[in-house]
């Protein structure tokens, strides 16, 4: 209804004034929304604030929500106890989330953007490591410390990033002891078949697992990578032709689950196929289907293995109720290591002593204090390396190989203290 | 020295990759010639009918081909009712049609792929069958995955079908007359909004039905609709635009070029030699790999 006194107006002319008083609205609403958004970064909060960026939509979004879940846990915890005690104050944990869409480069982007805009005091990482090789130089830049509680690659710690820290041991390390230990079960392997996703973190596992095969004096009767999204009916072809006692495959779920599919299809029986990530997840075992049974894979962890405890989650069974209470699903490794990533934060934070928002100098405080430290966690001891070849990677935490059961619940294999594993595994036709 | 068993398999799992390229590139080539639609949400028809195939298998005794004739009878209502909003954005005055309906399907698959990430979480989901496990060994040529070979099948034969069903029936001419002409179609008396609705009704039903193979082959998640939008393209391209019977040609050769390209190549070359093989074509023969395709080929 229109007010009194209003003059009126041809429809042309109503229409592109309108049109205009649109555009001054909306140019109105954007300036007050930068101001505020200036304005807000500037003043004082009693919160500490960090950015995570990771992979919430595109190919990769499982992994980025298992991360997302791990670092939410940590926040929920750390806010139902009060927050997060510095001197007699105590501060709540705010989470902002940066997209990076499974993409390194919106994830440089979305980490770069997150940094000058929200004056964020630390960032927690991507999920997967080809974002993580993007967004490392952007904290580097903007001398923002930052831990990832997912990545693996050891391309990351060669570069020996300042302001990047890890919490899950380089897949170099994980994959080379779990295949170690795959391929020295009775009666051990003469020959392996090693496949990959070229990316950095499946290709990083291929070799590291190749790597194991060479020092276990196993024949590696064939290594290729191929691009996501590949037909695993030619893999497995070329595998089956080659007949190898193993098959060992290095990416993410995805891959794994069409790659059994297809060796079930085409009636591909090795004495066993593991993967690297993922075998334990629900992800995986509802994508293959009864084909998941008898895997072999890696981990870090795993919720009966009795670890160190203490800050936050009292024991792994204490984390998983956790989990299953918030999220209704059983956290894998990457959640575990996402969540302890936040531990580790929250403890410095406290060492640091400094009431949020940080400072630069702070900041680079916090990274001195993240060199130095030593966390005890449901997941294990986190402390990281400052030299050699896993430089801020903590490297502490030993790694499991694993065998899921007829159930597809996962038994530790192949190490002291291990169970018996189902070797060689049964035909597809006898699962 | 070639391995002949390993070229015959290799060959085999070609032939079957391209019938289940068939299988999605029917209903993407009938869209595009009847309606000049170039639909960016067949992956996600692909996609959403893997996943009906995961969800209602259950209910089926987790048996996934009972849900087979749900599926194409859903999505063909679903196609039925959308059609009329694509028709809206591409027709009238407005400029640009074609490009009109490719925004609106572009925004309708981010839409549906967020929605089901949403609904459903990024999980990947089996859909199991006990019908079509195994394969048959012959010895001396390879292995016929029993998945591979139902799923080729029911592509050639929905081809088949719908060949019949255009070239041999009142409804087919009415199809045929629309592609050709619309002024002159509906000036013959052709209700052309129904049987538009009928056609992508069809296409939408058949790609559906299509997902629910693929997730039987491989497996459903939220995010597998791209690639499967992206090989639609290649098909269409290879066949010659809207040209239906190219499509078996165009499945059957990219499935046997990414096969061959992976075992006696590199599985990393796969998309540069099906890139390459798609510009050379279009080089020497822009209407296809048949020299047939072009505007209303259909």
């Amino acid at each position: 209804m229109r007010g009194n006194g209003e003059t009126t107006r041809s429809s042309e002319t109503n229409s592109a004034t309108g049109r205009r008083d649109f555009l001054r609205a909306v140019g109105g609403v954007g300036v007050a929304g930068a101001t505020t958004g200036y304005l807000g970064a500037r003043q004082g909060r009693d919160n500490f604030k960090l950015g995570v960026v990771t992979s919430l939509s595109g190919e990769l979004r499982f992994g980025g929500q298992v991360t997302r879940r791990g670092y939410e846990l940590w926040k929920q915890a750390v806010n139902e106890q009060g927050g997060i005690q510095v001197g007699g104050s105590s501060h709540q944990v705010e989470l902002v989330y940066a997209d990076a869409q499974s993409s390194p480069s919106t994830g440089a982007d979305a980490a770069s953007r997150m940094i000058s805009q929200q004056n964020v005091d630390a960032v927690l990482g991507p999920y997967s490591s080809n974002v993580t090789l993007a967004v490392v130089p952007i904290m580097e830049k903007n001398r923002m410390p930052h831990i990832t509680g997912s990545a693996e690659s050891p391309q990351i710690w060669q570069q020996q990033p300042k302001y990047t820290f890890g919490t899950i041991p380089t897949v170099s390390i994980i994959a080379d002891q779990a295949a170690t230990n795959i391929l020295n079960l009775d009666p051990q392997a003469e020959s392996v078949y090693i496949t990959g996703v070229n990316e950095p973190f499946s290709k990083s596992t291929a070799q590291a697992m190749r790597t194991a095969a060479q020092n276990a004096d196993v024949e590696v009767l064939g290594y290729e990578l191929f691009p996501r999204g590949t037909d695993y009916a030619n893999v497995v072809t070329q595998a089956k032709n080659a007949g190898p006692d193993l098959h060992f495959h290095g990416g993410h779920i995805g891959s794994h689950v069409n790659l059994v599919n297809a060796a079930q299809q085409l009636d591909y029986n090795p004495n066993g196929m593991m993967f690297h990530y993922g075998v334990n997840t629900d992800s995986y075992k509802d994508g293959a289907g009864n084909g998941a049974a008898y895997t072999f894979g890696a981990t870090v962890w795993l919720p009966q293995v009795e670890r160190s405890g203490g800050t936050l989650f009292e024991t792994p069974q204490a984390y998983v109720e956790a989990s299953r209470s918030t999220f209704d699903t059983a956290p894998d490794y990457t959640q575990a290591g996402s969540t302890a990533a936040g531990i580790v934060f929250g403890e410095a934070f406290k060492q640091l002593g400094a009431s949020p928002p940080l400072n630069q100098q702070q900041k680079d405080e916090l990274v001195s204090i993240l060199e130095g430290i030593e966390v005890e966690t449901f997941y294990g001891t986190v402390s990281f390396d400052n030299e050699g070849e896993y430089y801020h990677n903590n490297t502490q935490t030993s790694p499991l190989a694993i065998q899921l059961d007829q159930d597809g619940s996962p038994v530790i294999v192949g190490s002291e203290g291990g169970s018996e594993p189902t070797y060689p595994v049964p035909s597809w036709s006898e699962r | 020295m070639v391995d002949v068993g390993l070229l015959l398999q290799t060959v085999i799992n070609g032939l079957l990759l391209g019938g289940i390229y068939v299988s999605i590139g029917v209903g993407f080539s009938l869209a595009f010639g009847v309606l000049e639609v170039i639909d960016f949400a067949v992956g996600e028809y692909v996609m959403l009918g893997a996943f009906a195939g995961a969800l209602l298998a259950p209910t089926f005794g987790s048996e996934g081909v009972f849900v087979i004739p749900l599926v194409f009878l859903a999505f063909f209502g679903v196609g039925f009712l959308i059609q009329p909003f694509i028709h809206h954005v591409t027709s009238g005055d407005r400029p640009m049609p074609v490009l009109m309906g490719l925004v609106f399907t572009f925004g309708l698959a981010i839409f549906v792929r967020g929605s089901v990430l949403t609904l459903f979480g990024p999980n990947n989901r089996n859909v199991p069958s006990d019908l079509l496990v195994g394969g048959v060994t012959i010895p001396g040529i390879g292995i016929f995955p029993t998945v591979r070979v139902v799923t080729a099948a029911v592509g050639v034969f929905a081809l088949a079908v719908f060949m019949y069903y255009l070239y041999n029936t009142r409804g087919g001419m009415a199809i045929r007359a629309i592609a050709e002409d619309r002024t002159n179609a509906r000036l013959m008396g052709i209700n052309i909004n129904r049987y538009q609705s009928i056609a992508y009704g069809a296409y939408a039903g058949m790609t559906a039905t299509a997902g629910v193979f693929i997730g039987l082959i491989f497996t459903a998640n939220p995010g597998m609709g791209l690639q499967y939008t992206a090989f639609a393209f290649f098909m269409v391209v290879l066949a010659g635009l809207g040209y239906l019977p190219g499509v078996i040609v165009s499945g059957v050769v990219l499935g046997l070029a990414q096969s061959l390209t992976a075992v006696y190549w590199s599985g990393e070359v796969v998309l540069f030699v099906l890139f390459a093989l798609i510009y050379v074509v279009l080089l020497v023969s822009p209407s296809g790999i048949l020299g047939k395709g072009g505007e209303h080929a259909s």
